[in-house]
Parts: structure tokens; C-alpha cells; sequence
């Protein structure tokens, strides 16, 4: 559709799809259908070769003649197809997820950090506005607001409702909690980074609770904010 | 999520029944001179920023612009939907917007050069009638300004 809008105003475009369906619908100008799941456009990640062959294949299209083209990728990347969500994992939580959320986020701050050293100072974390350095009493808000209580927090910007603002502490969580693991145990991927965090942290059982409150309310910011923190 | 046979029947249904502007034909503009000599601008629906810039809603139809120098620890994404497994953009940025693959490309002389600018919309948008009709637009005028030759586009 986007490609559609650029090419009508004059540009030509070429477009990575992930839903055929979508695109045979849809009909972009020339577009290059891959079999990997959401999150992994060009395939696999750390793996340039490949990303390469997808390009090139996208890259190809500009040879058509005509529109719309929609050109099959011929291989799979390695993802798993479905990921696993927070719902599905939880039956199997462990004892890990009763421990204070504040002090094993404190425990895990040196892997991130070595993380975040290790990748020129790239983290995914930034979204909410707080520092991580300051996320103590994050915690400690969040572990009130998941108990029931209505607390405040002292810096929640003043320009964003409360129901975004740990949606957005929650994606800092959930991204600061990943880079840390990813440090600790390189050898686990994908779904074995969700599974850990849903079934052995106390942040991803504090964040599922949270979503279960929310949930509950039937304010719909509320349910919105929560079908983004867990499910 | 591709290959819907392999999925859950409520996400294949919801991937099925996701709203859709669908269309009997596309338009077409050729590409006029060799990839070698062309300039390549780069779009994606990933939902990106730079670092401090604001951050998208669910169905934001505005764009943000992402300098094409822009050090990857200075991009954040925003798209944040448990839809999908972030791990793999926090492993590698080029798995949704491939700037360091483009940069590449440009070296080894398969492409001419980059635009100044990238641009990123949010992606999963239940109704684009703003992208299609305004944002969108916009962003083609913005490429064409700055002489791009043919924009590539990514999802995530």
C-alpha cells in the first residue's frame, strides 16, 4: 500500500512482503514474498550472505517490465514459525518468578551493560525515557500498580497517560531483559529468549500481571496498553 | 506471518481477515537507468526512530526521518508488537532495515549511491487511508527531491 503511494506519486519501488495473502490483495508495484516469520525481513540475523540473497532478489525486480510483479523467495531462514507468547508459556513458570522484580533486575544489569558495550553502545532500550540506571522505583511503581494500588511515580513524563507510559517501560523491560540474556546465554535464541523470560523471571511475571489487571479493567486504553505487554 | 498453514487457526484468521485496499492492478514507473548508476532511497514500516524522537502509536500514520548516517545505536523501534520476535532486530538492525547491507551494495558497485534520508512509517496500520492519501505522498516528494531514482522498502 505504501509502496503503491510512493510509485503512484513516481518512484519506482521494490518491497520485501511477508504476507502473501496481503500482497496478492494489496498488489504492490513488484514485491518479493520470504517465508520467514515477522521480525526477520532479510532472514536471519548476523548472517550478511543471506541478507544478501534477499536483497539481490528484491533488487532484481526492477528488471520487470510490468506491474505488479510478486516473486516467490525460494528459502527459509531459520526462525521458528510461531512465537511464543506469554499465555503459553506461564504453565510452566517456575519458582525463579516469585523473587523481587527490583533485585534481579539489579543482577542483571551487568550482562546488559557488557551487552550494550559489546554492540558500540546499541540497545533497544530508550523508549520510556527513564534511564535504566534510575528503573529502581520503576519497579517498585510498576510492583505497586501489578499489587492493585494506584501509585505515582515520580518520573512518568507529565505528557503521557499512564497506560502508555508502561506500555513503553515495558518494551525498556522487555528489550533491556533480552540484551541481558542474549550476553549470558549466546547459544539461546528466539524462542528460547521468550521462554526464559515468561517462565523464570519475576519481571515477566510482574509484566503479566500487569497486563492481567489491565486487561481486566475494560477501560480500552487499558486493554490496549496490555495486549502489548503480554498475552 | 508467512506461511499461514503453519500457524494457529486464530492467527491465520486474523492475518486473513487483517483489512486490506485491494486493488484489480498496480502502478508502474520504470527504472530508467542501471542499478550501478542509480540512487537508492530506503523505506520501512518497521516502526523506527531516532533515538529521542517521538515514539509511534498503534496506528500512527505519520513518518518519521531516519538520516541515512545515522549510527544504528541511534535508531530505536517503536513497533513494538508482541506480534513479533524483537530479538532478532536487537541482534541486527539489517534484519528489518538493512543499511549496513545497502552500504555494501553501494561499495561494490551494485547500486549507484544512498539517499540523505531513510524514512519509517509504522507498520500493522488497520486503516493507511492518511499514508495512502498524505503521509505517504509526502515521503515519495521528499525522495524525488533529493533525485532518488528508486526506493526500496522493508517490513518487519
Amino acid at each position: 500500500m505504501l509502496a503503491r503511494a510512493i510509485e503512484e506519486a513516481g518512484l519506482p519501488t521494490a518491497a520485501i512482503v511477508l504476507l502473501k495473502e496481503q500482497a496478492v490483495r494489496v498488489k504492490p508495484p513488484r514485491a518479493l514474498w520470504v517465508p520467514f516469520p515477522f521480525g526477520f525481513a532479510l532472514g536471519n540475523p548476523d548472517d550478511a550472505p543471506f541478507q544478501h540473497m534477499v536483497l539481490a532478489a528484491t533488487l532484481d525486480l526492477f528488471k520487470s517490465t510490468s506491474a505488479p510483479v510478486l516473486a516467490d523467495f525460494p528459502e527459509d531462514g531459520e526462525a521458528p514459525v510461531r512465537l511464543l507468547q506469554a499465555t503459553a508459556a506461564r504453565a510452566e513458570a517456575t519458582s525463579n518468578v516469585d523473587a523481587d522484580a527490583a533485585d534481579e533486575l539489579t543482577a542483571m544489569r551487568g550482562y546488559y551493560e557488557r551487552w550494550v558495550d559489546d554492540h558500540d553502545g546499541r540497545t533497544m532500550v530508550g523508549l520510556s525515557g527513564v534511564p535504566q540506571r534510575r528503573w529502581r522505583g520503576l519497579m517498585k511503581y510498576l510492583q505497586a500498580y501489578a499489587a492493585g494500588d494506584a501509585p505515582t511515580y515520580e518520573d512518568m513524563p507529565s505528557d503521557v497517560a499512564e497506560p502508555r507510559f508502561i506500555r513503553l517501560a515495558a518494551d525498556d523491560l522487555k528489550a533491556f531483559y533480552m540484551e541481558a540474556r542474549m550476553c549470558q546465554r549466546p547459544d539461546q535464541k528466539n524462542n528460547e529468549v521468550q521462554q526464559w523470560f515468561w517462565t523464570e523471571t519475576a519481571t515477566g511475571n510482574l509484566l503479566a500481571q500487569i497486563a492481567e489487571r489491565m486487561t481486566a479493567s475494560d477501560d480500552e486504553p487499558l486493554t490496549r496498553a496490555a495486549f502489548g505487554i503480554a498475552r | 506471518m508467512p506461511r499461514l498453514e503453519d500457524l494457529t487457526e486464530v492467527a491465520r484468521q486474523g492475518h486473513l481477515n487483517f483489512p486490506a485496499f485491494e486493488h484489480d492492478d498496480s502502478p508502474f514507473v520504470p527504472l530508467t537507468k542501471p542499478l550501478s548508476e542509480a540512487k537508492i532511497g530506503l523505506v520501512t514500516t518497521a516502526g523506527l526512530q531516532v533515538r529521542g524522537d517521538v515514539p509511534f502509536v498503534n496506528n500512527d500514520q505519520s513518518f518519521r526521518v531516519i538520516p541515512s548516517d545515522t549510527p544504528p545505536r541511534d535508531i530505536l523501534q517503536s513497533h513494538t508488537s508482541i506480534g513479533f520476535d524483537r530479538t532478532a532486530f536487537i541482534r541486527d538492525i539489517n534484519i528489518s532495515f538493512p543499511v549496513d547491507r545497502l552500504n555494501e551494495l553501494v561499495e561494490q558497485g551494485v547500486i549507484g549511491s544512498l539517499s540523505k534520508n531513510y524514512y519509517s512509517f509504522m507498520g500493522a496500520l488497520r486503516n493507511p487511508k492518511q499514508v495512502e492519501e498524505e503521509t505517504g505522498p509526502e515521503v515519495a516528494r521528499l525522495l524525488m527531491a533529493e533525485g532518488v531514482d528508486a526506493v526500496f522498502l522493508t517490513p518487519t
